[in-house]
């Protein structure tokens, strides 16, 4: 059995130094060897295969850098998704070695020099590494009508906006964080198992909603969301899905809380 | 929930337009049977583990549970009854941890390749436990099918007879650690699930968690294996009067006046 | 041949694109959504420090209004932005924000009391009053009088994107993921929608509406280091000037950021400079006071990034193994303030530089940020060459940023726009004369050229390679269409980019693989983009004047003479390489602001001959009224172009209106319509 220790970074893992010295990072100008996975669903009889390409490794080189290098040096058929390349946008969540991660904030030299890439999985597959992430987070979205159920309509824009405590403001931003990226959907093992999982990306929107007091459901409604053993009760608690957030969300925090309240319904 | 006709109830419609209660009872009863079984094994695990101390001492705790200080007489009947209360909770927290399982093939397959390819301890722990779980359907029903129908034979030299002479050692060996395996995790993830004593930073908290859970999975396997090892001892050398039961010194002496 | 219908067609899912479709779905017309990404991955979403509305809540906004938001706004343009959009926005972005808050926006707030900010590199304590908390918060950004930029600590675009993606979801707007747009379908003078990629199966389609809205955001990947994501291609621009009836305006207005994190060009927010984070040189000397004594730092962003590379030149650069840059300070703010309010730009710091900046400085160097120019639209946001053609944000000039646009005023414009062109889209879809008759000939005429188009890339033995064409034409535009330009290199960048154009008509593949073919789509995009590089760098090259972000070292003056005019290019031919220019000026004499100092920068121009009677005018105008919105509306009347639910005035805690009535209210008027 294989035991990972798990850290939440930035808040402690020591920082991506600047020089290529630091341990167990590859230095510059070294080879590094890129096995990604390969398959086209749209070519007939295109079968999953992995290929290997091998770089040179230059400074600061994230996965974004590599990729394309590759795709414009040596393979222009290799689909990959990258839009924002800073951390922010979630397109480019893939396997990095097995782990799910956003490619583009990952630097070459923390994870080579022989770097494993695979397509998401549970999310249906474009080609190569590019996966449909959009889809599924809609279909999520509509599902859980993962949407703020306000007053809008009865509010009156010229007006002042209705007031809130800036520590609530803040604790909604730090759930609104999510990119959904799909990483804790790709790590989690109960969505492996059961396609119809909600993903702790859905209870976290959930748990967001219900935080909001300009959101005018009730625990009742949100049961009727998630309180089946596709959402909240067929979570196994695996916490891979804390453990990968690239955004750091509180998923262990909100998803227990989720189910605390949900649970509360039983009887009530 | 309002009763609804089979009829509504055979096309998947009964839940319209109230989702049904159930899957939170059942998450809850899950959770609590399982806790409750969790801490009873360590409370078991202690009370076996008095033959670490003296025999004497073993047969006083057995005779209190089947009431012998309280009535003046034993009444394994007691034990009987504790024993079928487990294993409601037993069968109970099995029907309920079964939906958790993977059910084909294809589900098995995707578990596995997830858990290989990730390295992630708890989502490795999880697949420890649903072995150890499958595991213990058939090696507890075993033990407290014969803990139902012979609660009057645990004692010292009871219990070392059955462990040595009756061979259920193998079955216990395997047993220990697949409870210990399953309660230890079962705990663990009970704490998380359901965020306690996180106060705070969950993270911080989880951390403290694993080690304790670890902390007592070693001490309790340490615990068990030195206890099985005490009644393997006793049963292998009492084993050409096996059947005998154990009858203490002082009550011996009280019973020769 | 597959054809879909629709009432509207949005190209492109970023804020502004989702909120049209929004405002026209809430008219009764059925809103469809292209996007080349899922929405909610958008560029909108990197927007980090800010949005632009005076609400005047903190203390430091107390006295802002409409009339100082207008203000900045036409100077950090250098007047270049047309002043009657530029009205319609202020007046609409307080409700843009509050109607945000209502969909869910986690906007910062306002607490009262004590508080201790960075100013000018000082600490000093402010107090925040009562009466503010709790209420929509405000930063300090460049170019304002007044602290104006709500936030959401700094992530505000991807809150927003959040907040108005979930909206659209809410009102079942169909997106189609994955597509993307390759020409207009059009037709003597009227737009008709559009041909259209699916990039995960490769197949062409037609798209058919009433309105069509390019709302693809900018057009930064025209150059090598850019701040933009990898999706802001232009694409949008360039089908709109394939049609050679649609115009561009301003392309070679593109603005440079200062704080580009060096050398990948990664933004971090104009908030760290607003938050009281300072520029320091290679000897740690903070360098921007001898520039700009007043604004310092948060002089207006052409200003700042042009101070950053003159300093370099004189030496004062620090030197690096990848080149020349800057220090961003902000290590003064605390560790605190940046693990709250900095959040992005401590992640980007960790991430992609190892560097904590609670402790260290960031290494910064401007990089291409956004396009001022684009679709040339009406106030309506309609193209007023082709019918049925609509744009809003970053892809539409319509034209609010003239040649800079300030910091927080393009997230703003996103959904302001948004707002304003989707009422007059919904307008526009329910006159019956806009109804949709064309004769499905003609549909198949464009999908055989586009699908022609794409074959010929695929099967034409072209020997071209598209990455290198386009590694060059970014290089180009990086070294010859940069910060500063001169019109000996803006000559041979003009030269150079008709060549590569020419030289990109015979692309070839490497590869034949069915669905999206990642080497087809840079292919048939970079044919795109070079038509687009050379309206900017020709464009740049015929302005002989200096006018915001455009700076000509060899015409340093801005020119109100000869140049106080907006620069329109059209594509009239396929084998084209260079665009027509023609000019729009600009009426001095119908200006509520006219032109003057901006009180940061350079203080050199030429005043256009109308200048000197139209500022006496105002003056006399301004004399004779108290009340603000009466000489408002005798300076430059403009309500009359909003739609009616946003011409409302906007309270304030210190413009509070009377208490609303139970019922019947007069605001009521302007409060959401029922569905």
């Amino acid at each position: 059995m294989t035991t990972t220790t798990i850290v939440k970074a930035p808040s402690t893992t020591p920082a991506p130094s600047a020089t290529a010295a630091r341990s167990g990072g590859v230095a510059t100008g070294t080879k590094i060897r890129v096995h990604a996975l390969r398959y086209n669903p749209q070519e007939p009889g295109s079968v999953p295969r992995m290929q290997t390409y091998e770089l040179e490794q230059s400074e600061g080189m994230t996965l974004f850098i590599a990729l394309n290098e590759i795709r414009e040096t040596q393979d222009p058929t290799l689909q990959f998704d990258f839009v924002c390349r800073a951390g922010i946008c979630g397109s480019c969540a893939m396997m990095v070695n097995g782990r799910p991660t956003l490619a583009c904030r990952t630097l070459t030299r923390d994870v080579g020099p022989d770097i494993t890439l695979a397509p998401l999985p549970v999310f249906e597959l474009i080609g190569d590494l590019s996966v449909n992430t959009g889809k599924w987070m809609r279909g999520t979205s509509e599902r859980l009508q993962a949407w703020l159920h306000g007053d809008a309509k009865a509010r009156d824009i010229n007006r002042l906006e209705e007031r809130m405590e800036p520590e609530l403001a803040e604790q909604l931003n730090e759930l609104d964080r999510c990119v959904e990226c799909g990483c804790c959907v790709a790590s989690c093992g109960t969505a492996r198992m059961r396609p119809d999982f909600v993903g702790a990306v859905g209870m976290a929107k959930i748990a967001r909603f219900r935080l909001d007091p300009r959101d005018k459901r009730t625990d009742d409604d949100y049961y009727e969301l998630v309180g089946t053993d596709d959402g909240v009760f067929g979570c196994m608690s695996l916490l891979a899905c804390h453990d990968v957030c690239p955004k750091d969300l509180p998923l262990q925090t909100q998803i227990a809380f989720l189910r605390r309240k949900m649970a509360g319904k039983g009887w009530a | 929930m309002a009763s609804t006709s089979p009829t509504i109830a055979g096309v998947g419609l009964a839940d319209r337009p109230r989702a049904s209660r159930v899957p939170a009872r059942l998450d809850l009863l899950q959770s609590f049977t399982g806790g409750v079984l969790a801490l009873f094994m360590w409370g078991h695990m202690f009370f076996v583990s008095t033959i670490l101390v003296s025999k004497d001492f073993m047969w006083t705790v057995t005779r209190m549970f089947e009431g012998y200080f309280i009535f003046g007489k034993p009444y394994p009947g007691i034990v009987s009854v504790i024993v079928f209360g487990i294993l409601v909770m037993f069968v109970a927290h099995a029907f309920l941890a079964v939906r958790k399982l993977p059910i084909n093939f294809r589900q098995w397959q995707m578990y596995r390749g997830h858990m290989k390819v990730m390295k992630h301890e708890d989502t490795t722990l999880w697949w420890v436990q649903a072995i150890t779980g499958f595991m213990l359907f058939f090696l507890v029903t075993v033990h407290l099918y014969q803990m139902l129908m012979h609660p009057g034979l645990i004692g010292p030299y009871e219990s070392a007879d059955r462990v040595w002479s009756g061979r259920w050692w193998p079955l216990y060996l395997v047993m220990l650690f697949a409870v210990e395996l399953h309660g230890g995790i079962g705990l663990y993830r009970l704490a998380v699930k359901w965020g306690w004593f996180e106060r705070g930073d969950a993270d911080a908290t989880r951390s403290a968690l694993k080690k304790a859970k670890w902390a007592l999975t070693v001490f309790f396997l340490a615990l068990g294996l030195a206890t099985l090892g005490a009644y393997m001892k006793i049963g292998y050398e009492h084993a050409d009067r096996a059947g005998e039961r154990y009858v203490p010194a002082s009550v011996q002496q009280g019973a020769v006046k | 041949m597959k054809v879909v219908y629709t009432d509207v067609l949005v190209i492109g899912g970023g804020l502004a694109g989702l909120r049209l479709a929004i405002a026209a779905k809430r008219r009764g017309h059925d809103a469809l959504i292209l996007s080349l990404v899922p929405p909610k991955r958008s560029h909108s979403k990197a927007a980090q420090g800010g949005m632009q509305a005076s609400l005047g809540n903190v203390i430091k906004g107390q006295g802002d209004n409409e009339d100082v938001h207008f203000e900045d706004t036409v100077r950090g343009s250098d007047w270049g932005a047309d002043q009657e959009v530029v009205r319609m926005f202020v007046n609409t972005a307080p409700k843009a924000v509050r109607e945000l808050a209502a969909w869910g926006v986690p906007w910062s707030r306002v607490r009262r009391g004590d508080r201790t900010v960075v100013i000018n590199g000082q600490k000093v304590t402010i107090t925040e009053r009562d009466e503010a908390h709790g209420l929509v918060a405000q930063r300090d950004f460049g170019g304002t009088k007044k602290w104006r930029t709500c936030y959401v600590s700094d992530c505000t675009g991807h809150a927003m994107l959040q907040a108005v993606g979930d909206q659209a979801i809410a009102a079942s707007i169909p997106v189609h993921e994955r597509t993307e747009a390759l020409a207009l379908i059009h037709d003597g003078g009227r737009c008709y929608g559009a041909v259209v990629r699916d990039l995960v199966t490769g197949a062409l389609s037609a798209y058919v509406a009433k309105a069509t809205a390019i709302t693809t955001g900018g057009a930064g990947r025209l150059y090598r280091v850019t701040t933009n994501a990898v999706i802001c291609e232009g694409i949008g621009h360039a089908i709109a000037l394939e049609t050679g009836v649609a115009a561009l305006g301003n392309m070679e207005a593109v603005q440079f950021h200062p704080t580009g994190i060096f050398p990948a060009g990664i933004l971090v927010t104009e908030g760290c400079r607003g938050d009281g984070g300072l520029l320091k040189d290679a000897d740690g000397h903070r360098f921007m006071p001898d520039y700009e004594p007043e604004k310092k730092e948060l002089a207006s962003r052409d200003v700042v990034s042009r101070r950053m590379e003159e300093h370099i030149a004189k030496g004062k650069g620090v030197k690096s193994r990848f080149g020349e840059h800057i220090w961003l300070d902000i290590t003064l703010l605390g560790e605190h303030h940046i693990r709250h309010n900095l959040r992005e730009v401590f992640e980007i710091c960790h991430y992609f530089l190892g560097v904590d900046p609670v402790k260290e400085m960031i290494p910064v160097r401007p990089a291409q940020h956004y396009t001022m120019g684009g679709v040339r639209t009406k106030p309506t946001g309609e193209s007023p060459t082709l019918k049925g053609l609509f744009s809003a944000g970053e892809a539409a000039c319509w034209d609010m940023h003239g040649f800079n646009r300030l910091g927080g005023n393009s997230v703003a414009e996103t959904v302001v726009a948004g707002m304003i062109v989707g009422e007059y889209v919904a307008d526009f879809c329910d006159r019956s004369e806009n109804d949709v008759s064309i004769p499905t000939g003609v549909v198949r005429g464009f999908l055989e050229r586009e699908q022609a188009k794409l074959d010929r890339l695929v099967h034409g033995g072209g020997t071209e390679d598209a990455a290198a064409i386009r590694a060059r034409m970014q290089e180009i535009m990086t070294a010859k269409v940069g910060i500063f330009r001169r019109g000996k290199d803006l000559e041979e960048a003009v030269d150079e980019l008709q060549k590569l154009l020419v030289r990109s008509r015979s692309i070839g593949l490497r590869s034949r693989v069915p669905g999206p073919n990642p080497e087809l789509v840079i292919a048939y995009r970079t044919q795109k983009m070079l038509k687009l590089a050379l309206t900017v760098a020709y464009g740049a090259l015929t302005r002989t004047e200096s006018r915001g972000a455009h700076f000509r070292e060899d015409h340093p003056r801005r020119n109100d003479v000869q140049w106080l005019k907006r620069t329109l290019a059209t594509w009239k031919n396929e084998t084209d390489t260079l665009p027509a220019l023609d000019y729009e000026p600009l009426d001095v004499r119908r200006m509520e602001l006219p032109p003057g100092w901006r009180g940061y920068g350079a203080k050199d121009y030429a005043d256009h001959p109308d200048t000197a009677a139209r500022q006496a005018e105002v003056d006399a105008i301004k004399e004779k009224h108290e009340d603000r919105f009466e000489r408002q509306r005798a300076l430059m009347p403009y309500a009359h172009l909003l739609p009616k639910r946003l011409q409302g005035r906007n309270e304030r805690i210190d413009e509070r209106f009377p208490p609303a009535e139970p019922n019947g209210t007069p605001e009521s008027e302007f409060a959401w319509e029922s569905e």
